[in-house]
C-alpha cells in the first residue's frame, strides 16, 4: 500500500510539473472565428461567423512587444467585445491586449487598490465614470485631452455631447474614452398596452391591471411591473429614477441629490417621501420575490414575457430581439421615464402641483427627469503606465469606440454597450439588419434620444466617495424600507445622516465644489 | 528562541561500547535540536502570517483611508471607528434595535444571569479559589450577561437583531443542528449494513464544493419560480409568496444551505470516532441486559465526548467566519436581515473604507476569541476532572 | 482491542431498524444528492429552459444540450477555463503537500517533546515585530528593519527576557494555532496583500501557497497531533536503541504508522484550498486565477449564467469526488481525533 500512495503522489508531483511548465496560451495574432450559436425553431444551430481583423500594414507593426493589461467587470457585458477586438487590434498594431475581469461590486476596490499600492498591474480599466472623482483627484488616471484631439478615427464630436462631457471630461480635461452610453428606461408590452404611461400614478395603475393576468400563454401568473430592488445591485439607481421628477423641475444644473447652496442632501422631503411610497407599491406588484432580484433576473423575466413594464437601461431593447432569449420579439415598446404633475417645492419641503413657474420643462403638464444613471462604460489609462504603453493603449480604446466598430457592438444585446454616438442614433439601418423592426428601432431609439435631449435630465452622482453614498447609506437604507425594518421617515433620516456624515469627513466645502463642478456639464 | 525543550521520549544511545564516532557525535547533536527542528518551520510560517497581519489590522482599523496624490494615507482617528460601530451611525445594523424583552425574553435573561450567579459562588467557595480566576470569571460572567441581554432586547417583537446577534444564531443554530443529524446519520452508518460504503460516499460529497458554488447552487433550487421546488410552492399555495422578502424564512433558508454543506464535516469524523470505540464495554453491557438507547447514552456518547468537543470547537471557528451563503442568496437579506458579519465587513470594504471593515473584523476575532477560549477552558476543565 | 469494525452480531439491526435506518439514510441521501443531479442538468439546458420554469427530466422535458459544456471546455473560454483550472490543481496540490509536511512535523514535535515557551520572550518577539512594521511605514527599506529587529530581539533575549519566567506549556502552542483560525479573512487580507505587493510577488503561485499553507497549517496540526498521540511510542523507543536518529524514526517508523491519518489529512486542506474564494480573489490577477473566481465570475449582470457556472461547478468537484472515493477507507480510518489533553 505504501508504494501505491508513493507512486501516486509521484504521479501526481510529475503531473503538476508538467502542468507547471506549460507556458500561458501564445497571444493570437491571426484571425479569428467566432461560434454563434442562435437557437432555430427550438434547436441550437451553430452559424460560424469569420471575423477577419483589417489587413495588417506592411509597415513594421506600430506596437510590436507592447502588453495592454485591461481591467473590467465580468462579462459577457462590456468584456466580450473588449475580448473581441482584441485579436483585431494586434493584427492591426502588434500589441496584446489582455482582458481581466473581476465581479462588478469588487471592481471599484480592485482597481482603486491596484493603484494606490503602486501595483499597477492595469494599463487600461473600463469603469463607471461616477467613480471619476476619486480616481482623477488622487492623480490615477492619465489626460487624455491631447490624444483625442489628435486621433481622427475616433470621431470625438460624433459621441453624443452629453457622455463627451459626463462620462470622460472633468475639470475641463479628457480622462476616458466612452465605450457605451447609459439611461433609464420604461419598457412596456405594445400587445397589451397601447399608450405608455406618463406619470407614476398611470404607472401604478397599469401594473395592478396586469399583475396576475397570464401574459405569455403558458398558463401561470404574470406581473404587472418587474423592477431589480435587490440589495448591494442596482436597487439604488431605480428609486432615483422615481424620485427624480419629484425633485429635480429647473433642469440639469439643479441637481437631483444635494442642494448646490449648501450640500444638505435632498432626501428629507414630501417628495422623497412619495417616491418611497411609489417604489413600495411597486414592490407588491411584481414578482413575489421582486426583492431579491437583480437587473439580470428581471430582464429574463421580461424578454420570456412575464412582465407588463419593466424599468432598465437600453439593454432591454436588443436584448429582446434575440430569438435565443426573448419570447416578445416586436412586441416591445420603449418610452421616457414617467413623470409626475406635483413637484417638490424645495423652500417649503412640501408638493406643488405642476405650472409654469413650478415645472417649466413639462411636457403636458408632467414633468420628466429622465436620469443617466451610471453614465456609460468608459475606458480610462493609467497615469502610472509605460509612456509607449499608454500610446497603444489609447490607440485600442480609440479602435473600439470607433464608430466602425462601436456601431455594429451597440446594435448586440450581448455587448452590453448601448448608443451613445450620434451617428448611431441617426442610422437606423444597422438597428433593422440586426433585427429590430423598423418601427420598434425608432421608438425605441426615440426613447433614448428623448431622454437624452431632455432638458431636466438627472446626472448621476460623480463626486468623491459615490460609491459610499449611493451603493453603501442610500442602498442599505432602502432595502430596509422595503423589507420594513424602517418606516418611511427613518429611512429618509437614516440616508440623510450618512450623507451628512461623510460630507463632513471628506469636507463640506471640497464636496460641493465637486458637486457643483460635476453638474456644470454641457449638453 | 530560548525556549526550553525538555524531550519526551526516546533518546538515542549508541551501542556504548564503540567510542563514538563523528558521524555519531553529529547525529547526536542534530537529535538534541530535534525539538526547535520539528517545530520551527511551523511556528514561523505562522507567525509571518499571523502576527503581522494582526498588528496591521489593528492599527488599520484605527485609522481612515484617503487617496491622495500618488498613494494613499492613513488618517489617525482613534477609536472613531469602533464608535460608530458601537453607539454611532452604524449601531443599528451592528448590535440592533432595541427595546424592551417580551417575556419570554425577561425569562431567560433572568436564567442566564441566575445560573452565572450560581457558577460564580461556586468558584469562589471552590477549592481552586484565586483572584486572578475570579477577575477572568467575573469578566466572562460580565460579558456573557452583556450579550444575553443583547440578545433578548433585539429578538423582542418590536427590535432587530443586528449583525452580531444574526451571527450568533447562525452559529448555534448550524451547530446544533448539524452535530445532531451527523451523529444520528454516523450512528446508522456504523451499523453492519448492506450498501453503507455508498451512503458514506454520497455524504461526504456537499462538503466538496466550493462554497461560492454552494451559495449559487442553492440560489437555483431556492427560486420559487424557476428552481426546482416550484411544483411544491404552488401546491403549498405559496407561489404568490417569497421566502426572501421575510426575514427569518430568508435566515432559514441561509442555514439551510449551510447545514446542507457542512453536515459531512461532522458525519464523517464522528463515524470515525464511533467506529474506532472498543466493542468489550458494549458488549459486557448487553451481557447485563442494557438495550439500544441504555447503551447510547451511557457508553458511546461518553466515549465520543473528547472528539465531539473538539470538532464542535473547530466547526464553530469556522462557522463564525460565514459569508459566501447570505452574500449570494439574498445579498444580506430583506434589509438586512441575513447579513453576518464577516459580510458586514465585506461590504464595507467594498467602498475602500477599510477602517471601518478592520473594525468589524476586530470585533468579530473578539466574539470568536471570547467564545472559543471560554469553551476551550471549559472543555479541558471537565475533561481533566472526568 | 476488538473494534466496530469486526463484523459483530449485536450490530446488525433487526428489519425494523433494518427499515427505519434505510429510510433516513435514503432520506438524507436524496437530499444530498438532489441539488447534485440538479447541477448536472442544468449544464445541460439552454437559457430558455432555465428561465422558463423548473425542467426535470432530460429527453422528456427538455433537449438536452451540449452548448454551455461546447463554450467552457471547447470554445471561447477554453484559456480561461484551462488557466484558472491548471493553477487550482498546482496550488492545491502544492500547498496540501507542504502544509502536510510542515504540520505534521509540528504535530509530531507537540506531542513527543515539551515545550516551556517564556511568555517573556514572546512578547519580546512581539514587540520587535511592532517596531519593524513602525520602521517600514515611516519609509525603512524592509531589509534594513528586518535585520535590525532580529538583532534587537535576540540582544534582548539575553538580557531582559531571562526576567520573566511564567511559560506556557504545548496546549497552549496548539491553541494558539486553532486560534489562528480565528482571525476573520477580511481583516487580514489586506495587509497579506500589502506584504506580497512588496515582495513583488502578487499574481504568482508561490503567493498563493505560502498564504494557503499559513491558513491551513493550524488544521493540519490539531488533526494530526491526537493521531500521533495514539501511535504508541514504544516503537520509537525501540528505534533509539537500535541508533536511529529522531528524524529517521519520524520518517520511516511515525510517518507510514500514520499514514490514514495522514492522507485524510491532505484530502481535507486539499478541498479547502481547492474552494478557497478571498484570498485567491485579492492575491491574483489574471495569472494566476483559481477556479472559485472563475465560478463566482459566471454572476454577471445579466443574471448568473446558471448553465456555465453548473459546467464549471462539475468540472471541479469531479477530481476531488474521484480522490474522495478512492481514499475514502482512509478517510475513516484516519480521523482518529482523540481528547483535547492537556
Amino acid at each position: 500500500m505504501k508504494q501505491i500512495i508513493a507512486k501516486a503522489f509521484a504521479v501526481a508531483t510529475v503531473l503538476t510539473l508538467v502542468l507547471a511548465a506549460c507556458a500561458t496560451p501564445t497571444p493570437q495574432t491571426v484571425i479569428q472565428t467566432q461560434v454563434v450559436t442562435q437557437v432555430v425553431a427550438g434547436t441550437p444551430v451553430e452559424t460560424i461567423i469569420e471575423v477577419t481583423a483589417p489587413p495588417a500594414t506592411e509597415a513594421p507593426q506600430q506596437y510590436e512587444g507592447v502588453t495592454i493589461n485591461v481591467l473590467t467587470f465580468t462579462g459577457p457585458q462590456i468584456a466580450e467585445p473588449l475580448q473581441r477586438r482584441g485579436p483585431e487590434f494586434t493584427a492591426r498594431t502588434g500589441a496584446t491586449i489582455n482582458v481581466a475581469t473581476v465581479p462588478f461590486s469588487d471592481l471599484y476596490q480592485k482597481a482603486l487598490t491596484d493603484f494606490a499600492t503602486g501595483t499597477n498591474s492595469y494599463d487600461i480599466i473600463v469603469f463607471d465614470p461616477q467613480w471619476m472623482g476619486d480616481y482623477i483627484s488622487a492623480g490615477y488616471l492619465e489626460d487624455l485631452t491631447d490624444r483625442v484631439n489628435a486621433n481622427k478615427e475616433l470621431e470625438w464630436e460624433d459621441i453624443g455631447p452629453f457622455f463627451r462631457d459626463f462620462s470622460a471630461t472633468y475639470e475641463g480635461k479628457v480622462y476616458t474614452v466612452p465605450l457605451d452610453g447609459d439611461f433609464h428606461m420604461m419598457y412596456y408590452r405594445t400587445d397589451l398596452i397601447k399608450t405608455p404611461p406618463a406619470t407614476w400614478d398611470e404607472y401604478i395603475a397599469l401594473a395592478k391591471e396586469f399583475q396576475g393576468k397570464d401574459l405569455n400563454g403558458d398558463g401561470k401568473e404574470d406581473f404587472g411591473t418587474c423592477m431589480a430592488m435587490k440589495r448591494a445591485a442596482q436597487s439604488y439607481w431605480f428609486i432615483t429614477s422615481i424620485a427624480a421628477p419629484f425633485i429635480q423641475t429647473q433642469g440639469t444644473g439643479e441637481g437631483a441629490f444635494f442642494d448646490t447652496s449648501n450640500m444638505q442632501p435632498l432626501i428629507n422631503n414630501a417628495g422623497f417621501a412619495k417616491a418611497l411610497d411609489i417604489y413600495k407599491t411597486l414592490s407588491t406588484l411584481g414578482p413575489p420575490d421582486q426583492l431579491n432580484l437583480d437587473v439580470g433576473d428581471t430582464r429574463g423575466l421580461f424578454t420570456s414575457g412575464r412582465c407588463a413594464m419593466s424599468l432598465d437601461w437600453g439593454d432591454i431593447g436588443p436584448l429582446a430581439t434575440d430569438p435565443a432569449t426573448s419570447t416578445v420579439i416586436d412586441k416591445v415598446g420603449a418610452a421616457i421615464m414617467p413623470g409626475t404633475k406635483e413637484v417638490l417645492d424645495r423652500a417649503t419641503g412640501k408638493l406643488v402641483p405642476c405650472d409654469d413657474k413650478t415645472c417649466p420643462y413639462a411636457i403636458d403638464g408632467v414633468n420628466h427627469a429622465p436620469f443617466a444613471a451610471f453614465g456609460g462604460w468608459s475606458g480610462a489609462i493609467n497615469a502610472a503606465s509605460k509612456p509607449e504603453v499608454k500610446d497603444a493603449a489609447f490607440d485600442y480604446l480609440a479602435y473600439v469606440s470607433a464608430p466602425a466598430q462601436s456601431n455594429v457592438d451597440v446594435t448586440i444585446g450581448k455587448t452590453g454597450f448601448n448608443p451613445y454616438r450620434l451617428s448611431q442614433f441617426l442610422n437606423r439601418e444597422q438597428w433593422v439588419k440586426s433585427g429590430m423592426s423598423a418601427a420598434a428601432a425608432s421608438n425605441y431609439l426615440g426613447a433614448i434620444e428623448g431622454s437624452l435631449n431632455s432638458p431636466n435630465m438627472v446626472l448621476d452622482l460623480r463626486i468623491p466617495q459615490n460609491a459610499y453614498y449611493q451603493g453603501t447609506v442610500l442602498d442599505t437604507a432602502v432595502a430596509q424600507f422595503l423589507a420594513g425594518e424602517l418606516d418611511a421617515a427613518a429611512t429618509m433620516k437614516q440616508i440623510e445622516d450618512g450623507w451628512n456624515q461623510k460630507t463632513d469627513e471628506l469636507g463640506r466645502d471640497s464636496q460641493l465644489a465637486a458637486y457643483k463642478a460635476s453638474l456644470g456639464v454641457k449638453k | 528562541m530560548s525556549t526550553s525543550v525538555t524531550t519526551q521520549g526516546p533518546t538515542p544511545t549508541g551501542s556504548g561500547l564503540e567510542a563514538p564516532s563523528r558521524i555519531a557525535r553529529i547525529q547526536a547533536r542534530l537529535d538534541s535540536v530535534a525539538g526547535s527542528a520539528f517545530i520551527m518551520p511551523a511556528v514561523l510560517v505562522v507567525l509571518l502570517l499571523s502576527i503581522f497581519p494582526l498588528i496591521v489590522s489593528l492599527y488599520v482599523s484605527l485609522t481612515r483611508l484617503q487617496f491622495v496624490k500618488g498613494g494613499f494615507q492613513l488618517t489617525f482617528v482613534g477609536l472613531d471607528n469602533y464608535a460608530k460601530l458601537v453607539v454611532g451611525i452604524d449601531k443599528d445594523h451592528f448590535l440592533g434595535v432595541f427595546s424592551n424583552p417580551a417575556p419570554i425574553g425577561w425569562l431567560l435573561f433572568g436564567l442566564v444571569v441566575v445560573w452565572l450567579a450560581v457558577w460564580l459562588a461556586r468558584f469562589v467557595r471552590g477549592p481552586n479559589f484565586s483572584i486572578g480566576g475570579l477577575v477572568s470569571r467575573l469578566f466572562s460572567g460580565l460579558v456573557i450577561s452583556a450579550g444575553a441581554w443583547l440578545i433578548a432586547r433585539t429578538l423582542s417583537p418590536e427590535g432587530r437583531p443586528g449583525t452580531v446577534v444574526v451571527t450568533l444564531i447562525y452559529v448555534f443554530t448550524g451547530l446544533v443542528v448539524q452535530y445532531v443529524l451527523g451523529l444520528c446519520l454516523a450512528v446508522l452508518c456504523v451499523q453492519q449494513i448492506p450498501g453503507r460504503r455508498f451512503f458514506r460516499v454520497v455524504f461526504l460529497l456537499p462538503m466538496m464544493i466550493t462554497p461560492v458554488g454552494v451559495a449559487y447552487l442553492f440560489r437555483m433550487l431556492a427560486d420559487t419560480s424557476k428552481g426546482p421546488f416550484y411544483p411544491v410552492w404552488d401546491m403549498l399555495g405559496l407561489s404568490n409568496t417569497s421566502w426572501a422578502t421575510n426575514a427569518w424564512s430568508a435566515r432559514a433558508a441561509v442555514m439551510i444551505g449551510d447545514i446542507w454543506q457542512w453536515t459531512p464535516f461532522m458525519f464523517i469524523v464522528l463515524l470515525a470516532a464511533l467506529e474506532s470505540q472498543s466493542v468489550e464495554a458494549i458488549e459486557a453491557a448487553v451481557v447485563d441486559g442494557a438495550n439500544r438507547w441504555q447503551i447510547f447514552w451511557a457508553i458511546t456518547l461518553p466515549g465520543i465526548l473528547p472528539v465531539s468537543s473538539t470538532l464542535i470547537l473547530i466547526r464553530m471557528i469556522e462557522a463564525f467566519k460565514i459569508m459566501d451563503l447570505p452574500n449570494i442568496l439574498t445579498n444580506g437579506g430583506p434589509g438586512t436581515a441575513t447579513e453576518s458579519l464577516t459580510l458586514h465587513a465585506y461590504t464595507i470594504w467594498r467602498t475602500l473604507d477599510i477602517g471601518g471593515s478592520a473594525a468589524v473584523a476586530y470585533m468579530l476575532l473578539f466574539i470568536v476569541t471570547f467564545v472559543g477560549v471560554s469553551y476551550a477552558n471549559e472543555i479541558r476543565r471537565r475533561l481533566s476532572e472526568a | 482491542m476488538k473494534l466496530w469494525r469486526q463484523k459483530q452480531s449485536i450490530f446488525t439491526p433487526s428489519p425494523v431498524g433494518l427499515i427505519t435506518t434505510y429510510l433516513v439514510l435514503g432520506v438524507w441521501a436524496f437530499v444530498v444528492l438532489f441539488p447534485l443531479y440538479w447541477i448536472v442538468i442544468t449544464s445541460f439546458k439552454v437559457p430558455i429552459d432555465v428561465d422558463g420554469g423548473p425542467f426535470y427530466v432530460p429527453f422528456v422535458d427538455f433537449k438536452p444540450s451540449l452548448h454551455a459544456w461546447q463554450y467552457i471546455l471547447i470554445g471561447d473560454l477554453q484559456n480561461d477555463t484551462f488557466r484558472p483550472y491548471r493553477n487550482t490543481v498546482v496550488v492545491s496540490l502544492i500547498s496540501s503537500t507542504l502544509a502536510l509536511f510542515l504540520g505534521s512535523t509540528a504535530a509530531y514535535a507537540l506531542t513527543r517533546f515539551k515545550y516551556h515557551p517564556r511568555v517573556g520572550t514572546i512578547l519580546m518577539f512581539i514587540g520587535c515585530v511592532v517596531l519593524s512594521i513602525i520602521a517600514v511605514t515611516l519609509g525603512a527599506p524592509w531589509q534594513v528593519a528586518v535585520a535590525v529587529s532580529i538583532v534587537l530581539f535576540l540582544i534582548l533575549l539575553q538580557t531582559v527576557a531571562r526576567r520573566f519566567k511564567r511559560a506556557l506549556a504545548n496546549h497552549d502552542i496548539a491553541f494558539w494555532m486553532i486560534s489562528q483560525r480565528m482571525l476573520p479573512p477580511v481583516a487580514v487580507v489586506i495587509p497579506i496583500y500589502i506584504l506580497f505587493q512588496r515582495l513583488g510577488m502578487l499574481d504568482t503561485w508561490p503567493a498563493l501557497i505560502i498564504a494557503y499553507v499559513g491558513a491551513n497549517l493550524p488544521i493540519v496540526i490539531w488533526l494530526m497531533r491526537d493521531y500521533f498521540q495514539s501511535i504508541p511510542i514504544e516503537l520509537e523507543e525501540c528505534a533509539a536503541i537500535d541508533g536511529a536518529s529522531r528524524y529517521r524514526t519520524f520518517w520511516s517508523i511515525v510517518l507510514p504508522l500514520s499514514l490514514p491519518g495522514l492522507v485524510a489529512t491532505f484530502l481535507f486542506v486539499l478541498v479547502f484550498t481547492w474552494n478557497e474564494y478571498l484570498l485567491a480573489l485579492f492575491l491574483t490577477n489574471a495569472n494566476a486565477q483559481t477556479m472559485p473566481l472563475t465560478v463566482a465570475a459566471q454572476n454577471a449582470t445579466r443574471g448568473p449564467q446558471w448553465w456555465y457556472m453548473s459546467v464549471l461547478i462539475l468540472i471541479m468537484i469531479v477530481p476531488v469526488i474521484g480522490m474522495a472515493i478512492a481514499l475514502e477507507r482512509y478517510i475513516a480510518r484516519g480521523m482518529l481525533i482523540g481528547a483535547i489533553k492537556g
